[in-house]
C-alpha cells in the first residue's frame, strides 16, 4: 500500500492499515519535521513496529540527509522480530519501486551470539566468550601477529571485506560469517558506521560502559527509537548502579594484586612500554592528536567531560602507584562491611570518610576507571575476566567521585531482616534516570520513546529530564468489542477483595480470589493468565488454596502451571501451558507481574483468552533501595510517593493485561481484581480505559463472571474480516477519503478564521460609516454562519 | 599486640619494646586500633597521614596543572620510599621529609588551617541541607495529615446533615464531593505554589551540578599606604649577587661590611637608577604639542636597543608592556 504523508510518500507493506497505524506516522513525521523527542503510546497488538519502520525509512530514503535510524529494543526476541520485520519491509519496497535501494539494516548482540570460532563458541557463559574472543582478537595480539609471532588463527575472525547491502538478521549474519569466514560480531561492529538501520538493545546505548565502545560514534541527527520503553527508567538506574559484594571484593584484591606482579615482571621485561605510558598520562587521557572534539563522540555520563580535558593526577600516574591506591581503596571498603548495621550515605559523606581513613582524595578517584583502562592496555592482559570485578570497583569509584547528587550509598549487612549470618552487600544505587540516558537526549536530535503501556505519558519526560514536541497516546479502533476490561471489587459475599498488606492473608480475601479463579477457569475457553503482585505472596496464596481444596476444584477444568524465579523451569512451564491450549481444555498459567513471563511473551489467540490480575502489583516498599528513590524523585522531580508508586504499579498491570491481546482479530477478558483498582483506572493507558464500561468497573465476582460469559459468547460468533473493513481497518481507498475529509476539514476552518477576520477587518473599515450599515453586516454574517451549519447538517446526514 | 597486654605493659608509663633486640621505648599513646584488616594497609595510612600532615600544599598554590601533578607524583614516590624502601631509601626520605618541614613551617600551618575550615564548611553545608530535606518532608506528612483530616470531617459533617436536616441526601453527598475535590485542588495549587516559590533546590532546573565551589571571602589586608602600588621593579628582577670585580672586593672585605652596609641595597639602588625612565617617552607626551618625530614603535625598539646591554643582567625585559 502505498500513500502520502504531507509530501511524503510512505510504502507500507500490507493491503489495509489501521487508523491509528496512520495517526502514529502522522505523529512520527510531525516529531522528526520538528526535530525534537517524543513519547508515543501505541496499543499493543497494532502493529508498532511496523509502521514505525515503514515511516522512518521512508523519511530516511526520501530526504537527502539519510538520518540513520538507532532501533533499541528489549529483548532478543524483539531484536529478531525486528529485523524480520525489517526484512519484510525492505522486500516489500523493492517489488514496488522495481529497484533495490542502497541500503544495509544490522542487528547487534553479544559475542556469545554472534560467534562462528569452533571452539570459542561452545562456551557456555556470556563473560567468558567475551574474554576468550579479546585474547584472539586484541589490538596487541594483531601486532605480535604482524611480527610474525605464533598467534592463533585470526583470520577466522577478522573481518576482510564488507558485507554486502541488504537486510541481515542475526541468522542471516551468521550465516553469511560462515560461508565467507569472517566473524559476525566485528562484521556488524565495523559496519555500524555504514549501515541505515542498527537494530540492538538498549544497553548499547545506556550502559556507559558499552555504550562507549559501541555507539559512541554515531552521528548527531541519528533518529533514536526506543520500543517498549515502559521500563526505561528503571534500565538506565540499573546501567549506573553497582553491587559490591565481599567476594567481589576479595576478587579486586587478587586482580590488584595480579596487576601488581605483571607490573614488577614487565618492568624487568619492558619497562619502554611502561614509561610510553607514564610520558602519555603526563600529557593528558587522551593525546592532543584526537583530543576530543565536542561533535565527534557522545558523552559518557561515567567519564565526564571536564575529565578528559585535564591530566591523569600525579599520585596515581605511575603504575605502582596506582595499584597501590586500588589496593588501599579496597580495603577501606572491605573496613567499611565489616559494619553490622545498616548505613546509607550520600557521596559526599563518603567521600569525606575515605579521605580521613586513607587519604586518598577526590579527584584522583575520578580518574580511577579511565586510569585502570588505560594500565590493562598497556600490560597487555588477555584474561580480563580475572579483573573485572577491580573493574567494578573502579567503575564505582569513578561514579562516586563524580556524582553528588542522583546517587546513594547502602549498605546491607544482612540479606533479610531475620538473617543471622551476615552477608554484606555495597549497593552503588542511581536514584536519577536522568543521568544515563541524558547523553542520548543531547546528542541525538530525534528521540522517539513508545509502547504500548506508558500511561501517564507526562510521567516520563518528568522523571528522564527531557522536553517533547509531540506527546500522544492513541486509542484503538475497533469494529467489534473485542476485549473485556472489568474491575471487580469484591466477592460473591461482598466481602472486598485486596491484596493490600492488612487484608492479603484473611481467609476471607483468599477463599474469594480462589473463587473467582474458579469462576474463569470454568468459562474460559483455552488459555488463562493470572497474575500476582509477588512471588512471596503468590506461594502463600497457593498454598492457602490448597488447604481450602479450591485447587482441587480448579483442576477439575483446567491444568494448572506456575512460573518460578528459574528462567529454565518457567520456560518448560510455559511450552506445557501451550500444548496445552493447543490440545483438550487448556490451563491455567499463575505467574508474578514483574516476572519474565509479565513481559515479552504474548498469549495470542487461543494461549490466552483472558488474564486475571490478582491485586495490585506494588513494589515492595520495604526495600531501602526504593524507598530513597522514592525520596529522591519527591525532592528533586517532585513527584510524590503515592504517586510514583502507583504509576508503577499500574504500568506493570497494564502490560501484563496487554499481553492477551495481540491483534485486531484477537480477544479476551481483562479482569483486574482489587478494591484498589477503582480509584487508579485513570492511569489505565488510553486504550484500556475508553474500553471499560462504567456499568463495568465495580463488580462482585458472580456479576463479573456473567458479563465475560456474555462477551465470549458474542465473541464466538462469526466475525469475518470484511466487516472490519472501513472502521478498524482501511484500505487506500478509505485512507484517501479520510484524508479527503481532513483536508475538507482543515480548508473549511482556514475558510472560516479568514472569515472572521474579514468581519472584523470590514468592521474596522466601516466603522465610521452609518449604524444602517452595520447591521447589515450583522445580517450578513449571521446568514453565512447559518449557511456553514447546514452545510454541517447535510454531510453529517450524507455520512 | 592485643589490648589487654598493651594494658598490661604500658600503663605504668612508657617502656622498652617487648620485642626481644628491640630496644626502643615505646608509650601507651602511640598504640592505637587497627581500622584495616590489612596491616600494611593500615602501616602505609599512618605514614600518609605523616607525610600529608607536612606535604599539605593545594593545588591553587600551583600555577599549572602540570606543577601541581608534578608535586603529587614526587609526594607520592616519598610515601613509596617510605613504605616499601630499602632501609637505605627511607632513611633518605625521612631526611626529606624532615628538611621540608623545617623549611615550610609557616605554610605547612597555614594550609592546615585552610583545609580545616574547608572541611568544617562542608560539613556545615551538608548538615544545613540534611535539615532543610527533613523540613520537607515534614511539611509534606503534615499536609497530607490534614488532607486526610478535612475528608474525613466533611463526611461526617455530610452525615449529620442527612440525619438532621430532610433535603434529598443524594444533593448532599454530590455537595460534598464536589467541596472536597475544590479544597484538595486548591491545596495542591497551594502547595505547588509554595515549592515554586521557595524550594528552587526541588526544581530540577536550577539545580546545577558541579558548580564551582563559593571562593572564600578574602581575608582583610592590612592597610597599604600605596594604595596597592607595586613597587616591585617590573623591568628586571633584582638578583642576589651581581658578578663584578670592584664590587668582589668590597663584599668579601671586612672593613667594609662590619658596619652593616648591605650590597642589597647598593644593588637595588643601581639597578633603579639605570632603569628609571626607561619606557617614558616624551615623544609620547609631546604627542599633544606637535607632531612626533618617530612613532613610538621606533622609539620602543631603539630604547630596548640602548638598553641592550643591560638587558643581561635583568631577566626578564618585557619590551612590549609599554602599550
Amino acid at each position: 500500500m502505498k500513500f502520502n504523508i504531507d509530501d511524503l510518500p510512505v510504502l507500507f507493506p500490507y493491503p489495509r492499515i489501521y487508523p491509528e497505524q496512520y495517526a502514529y506516522m502522522c505523529d512520527l513525521k510531525r516529531t522528526l519535521d520538528a526535530g525534537g523527542h517524543c513519547v508515543l503510546e501505541m496499543p499493543s497488538g497494532t502493529g508498532k513496529t511496523v509502521s514505525l519502520l515503514s515511516l522512518i525509512i521512508a523519511y530516511q530514503q526520501y530526504y537527502p540527509e539519510h538520518r540513520k535510524l538507532i532501533y533499541c529494543s528489549r529483548t532478543m526476541s524483539e531484536i529478531e522480530k525486528a529485523l524480520a520485520e525489517l526484512k519484510a519491509l525492505m522486500k516489500y519496497r523493492e517489488e514496488q519501486l522495481g529497484r533495490s535501494e542502497e541500503f544495509r539494516g544490522l542487528g547487534l548482540t553479544s559475542r556469545k551470539n554472534l560467534c562462528i570460532h569452533p571452539s570459542v563458541r561452545r562456551e557456555k557463559s556470556g563473560a567468558i566468550v567475551d574474554a576468550r574472543c579479546r585474547s584472539l582478537t586484541a589490538g596487541f595480539v594483531k601486532e605480535k601477529k604482524e611480527r610474525g609471532e605464533d598467534v592463533a588463527n585470526l583470520d577466522l575472525l577478522e573481518p576482510h571485506n564488507l558485507i554486502p547491502n541488504g537486510v541481515w538478521t542475526l541468522d542471516g549474519i551468521m550465516r553469511y560469517g560462515e560461508e565467507h569466514k569472517q566473524c559476525p560480531y566485528f562484521t556488524s561492529r565495523r559496519m555500524m558506521s555504514f549501515c541505515n538501520v542498527i537494530i540492538y538493545s538498549y544497553h548499547y546505548l545506556l550502559d556507559p560502559k558499552i555504550a562507549d565502545r559501541v555507539s559512541k560514534e554515531l552521528s548527531k541527527d541519528c533518529i533514536v527509537v526506543f520500543d517498549e520503553a515502559h521500563n526505561i527508567d528503571n534500565v538506565c538506574i540499573e546501567s549506573l548502579s553497582t553491587d559490591i559484594t565481599e567476594d567481589s571484593l576479595r576478587k579486586a584484591t587478587r586482580g590488584a594484586q595480579n596487576l601488581e606482579n605483571k607490573i614488577m615482571q614487565m618492568k624487568d621485561t619492558d619497562a619502554d612500554k611502561l614509561k610510553n605510558e607514564y610520558a602519555k598520562l603526563v600529557e593528558g587521557l587522551r593525546d592532543a592528536g584526537d583530543a576530543r572534539d565536542e561533535d565527534a563522540f557522545m558523552a559518557n555520563p561515567a567519564l565526564p567531560d571536564d575529565l578528559l580535558k585535564e591530566a591523569v593526577p600525579g599520585n596515581i600516574r605511575r603504575a605502582e602507584h596506582f595499584v597501590a591506591f586500588l589496593k588501599r581503596f579496597v580495603e577501606y571498603l572491605k573496613t567499611r562491611m565489616k559494619v553490622r548495621q545498616v548505613i546509607s550515605e550520600t557521596p559526599p559523606s563518603f567521600l569525606a570518610h575515605l579521605k580521613e581513613y586513607t587519604f586518598i582524595e577526590k579527584k584522583p578517584l575520578r580518574f580511577c576507571a579511565e586510569r585502570l583502562t588505560s594500565l590493562v592496555r598497556t600490560l597487555e592482559l588477555t584474561n580480563i575476566e580475572d579483573y573485572q570485578p577491580l573493574q567494578d570497583v573502579a567503575t564505582f569509584a569513578t561514579l562516586v567521585a563524580t556524582y553528588e547528587k542522583g546517587f546513594l550509598l547502602i549498605l546491607e549487612p544482612y540479606e533479610t531482616d531475620t538473617a543471622e549470618v551476615p552477608n554484606p552487600v555495597l549497593h552503588f544505587t542511581c536514584l536519577d534516570a536522568a543521568i544515563a540516558i541524558k547523553p542520548v537526549f543531547e546528542r541525538f536530535s530525534s528521540v522517539i520513546i513508545t509502547s504500548g503501556t506508558l500511561s501517564p505519558l507526562e510521567m516520563y519526560p518528568k522523571m528522564l529530564g527531557f522536553t517533547t514536541v509531540v506527546q500522544e497516546s492513541y486509542s484503538m479502533t475497533l469494529a467489534r468489542r473485542s476485549f473485556l476490561p472489568m474491575i471487580v471489587t469484591r466477592g460473591a459475599d461482598q466481602i472486598p477483595m485486596s491484596s493490600g498488606f492488612q487484608v492479603r492473608n484473611e481467609a476471607g480475601v483468599v477463599g474469594n480470589y480462589g473463587r473467582l479463579l474458579t469462576e474463569f477457569a470454568k468459562l474460559t475457553p483455552d488459555g488463562l493468565v493470572v497474575f500476582f503482585p509477588s512471588y512471596l505472596y503468590m506461594e502463600s496464596i497457593i498454598s492457602m488454596w490448597q488447604g481450602m481444596g479450591i485447587l482441587d476444584e480448579i483442576w477439575k477444568y483446567k491444568l494448572i502451571l506456575v512460573e518460578t524465579p528459574d528462567a529454565q523451569e518457567t520456560s518448560l512451564a510455559l511450552e506445557t501451558y501451550r500444548t496445552a491450549c493447543c490440545n483438550g481444555r487448556g490451563a491455567i498459567l499463575l505467574c508474578v507481574a514483574r516476572g519474565k513471563v509479565s513481559e515479552g511473551i504474548d498469549f495470542d489467540h487461543q494461549y490466552g483468552r483472558a488474564v486475571l490480575c490478582i491485586g495490585v502489583p506494588f513494589q515492595y516498599t520495604e526495600s531501602r533501595i526504593l524507598k530513597a528513590r522514592l525520596e529522591f524523585l519527591r525532592e528533586t522531580y517532585r513527584i510524590r510517593e503515592n504517586d510514583f508508586l502507583s504509576f508503577d504499579a499500574m504500568r506493570h498491570a497494564a502490560q501484563c493485561l496487554g499481553r492477551v491481546l495481540r491483534g485486531k482479530d484477537d480477544y479476551g477478558v481483562m479482569v483486574l481484581a482489587d478494591r484498589r483498582f477503582l480509584k487508579k483506572r485513570n492511569q489505565l493507558p488510553k486504550w484500556i480505559n475508553q474500553a471499560l464500561v462504567e456499568g463495568e468497573v465495580n463488580l462482585s465476582t458472580d456479576m463479573a463472571a456473567g458479563a465475560a460469559k456474555k462477551f465470549l459468547r458474542s465473541m464466538a460468533q462469526p466475525f469475518k474480516a470484511s466487516d472490519q473493513e472501513g472502521i478498524s481497518t482501511w484500505s487506500l481507498r478509505d485512507l484517501e477519503r479520510f484524508k479527503e475529509k481532513q483536508e475538507e476539514e482543515a480548508i473549511r476552518a482556514l475558510q472560516e478564521e479568514s472569515a472572521n477576520a474579514g468581519d472584523t477587518m470590514q468592521g474596522i473599515r466601516e466603522g465610521n460609516e452609518a449604524v444602517v450599515n452595520e447591521v447589515a453586516v450583522g445580517n450578513a454574517a449571521d446568514e453565512f454562519d447559518d449557511d456553514e451549519l447546514e452545510a454541517e447538517m447535510m454531510q453529517m446526514g450524507g455520512g | 599486640m592485643c589490648s589487654t597486654c598493651v594494658d598490661r605493659i604500658f600503663t605504668s608509663g612508657p617502656t622498652s619494646c617487648p620485642v626481644p633486640h628491640c630496644g626502643k621505648t615505646l608509650r601507651k599513646k602511640g598504640f592505637h586500633k587497627a581500622f584495616f584488616g590489612d596491616l600494611k594497609v593500615e602501616r602505609e595510612v599512618d605514614i600518609r597521614k605523616r607525610v600529608g600532615e607536612v606535604f599539605n600544599r593545594r593545588q591553587d598554590e600551583f600555577e599549572t596543572l602540570l606543577d601541581w601533578n608534578n608535586y603529587l607524583e614526587e609526594v607520592e614516590s616519598l610515601v613509596f620510599d617510605l613504605v616499601e624502601g630499602t632501609q637505605k631509601e627511607k632513611a633518605e626520605a625521612e631526611q626529606k621529609l624532615r628538611a621540608y618541614r623545617t623549611m615550610n613551617l609557616r605554610d605547612i600551618e597555614e594550609n592546615r588551617k585552610a583545609g580545616l575550615e574547608e572541611a568544617d564548611q562542608e560539613r556545615r553545608r551538608e548538615d544545613e541541607e540534611k535539615e532543610a530535606a527533613k523540613r520537607r518532608r515534614l511539611e509534606t506528612l503534615r499536609e497530607e495529615q490534614e488532607a486526610k483530616l478535612d475528608v474525613e470531617k466533611s463526611r461526617r459533617d455530610v452525615l449529620e446533615r442527612m440525619a438532621n436536616t430532610d433535603e434529598d441526601p443524594n444533593i448532599i453527598s454530590q455537595q460534598a464531593q464536589k467541596v472536597i475535590l475544590k479544597k484538595s485542588s486548591a491545596r495542591r495549587k497551594m502547595a505547588d505554589t509554595a515549592t515554586e516559590s521557595n524550594g528552587s533546590a526541588r526544581d530540577p532546573n536550577l539545580t546545577i551540578r558541579g558548580l564551582k565551589k563559593k571562593i572564600a571571602p578574602v581575608l582583610e589586608k592590612p592597610y597599604d599606604p600605596f594604595g596597592g602600588i607595586d613597587l616591585a621593579p617590573s623591568r628586571y628582577a633584582l638578583q642576589d649577587h651581581y658578578d663584578n670585580e670592584w664590587l668582589a672586593g668590597a663584599k668579601n672585605d671586612a672593613r667594609h661590611m662590619a658596619g652593616g652596609y648591605s650590597l642589597k641595597e647598593y644593588y637595588a639602588r643601581t639597578m633603579f637608577e639605570a632603569f628609571s625612565g626607561l619606557g617614558v617617552f616624551i615623544e609620547e607626551e609631546v604627542v599633544n604639542r606637535g607632531p612626533p618625530v618617530t612613532s613610538p614603535a621606533v622609539a620602543t625598539a631603539a630604547a630596548a636597543e640602548a638598553s641592550g646591554g643591560r638587558i643581561k643582567l635583568g631577566h626578564k625585559m618585557e619590551l612590549d608592556d609599554v602599550f
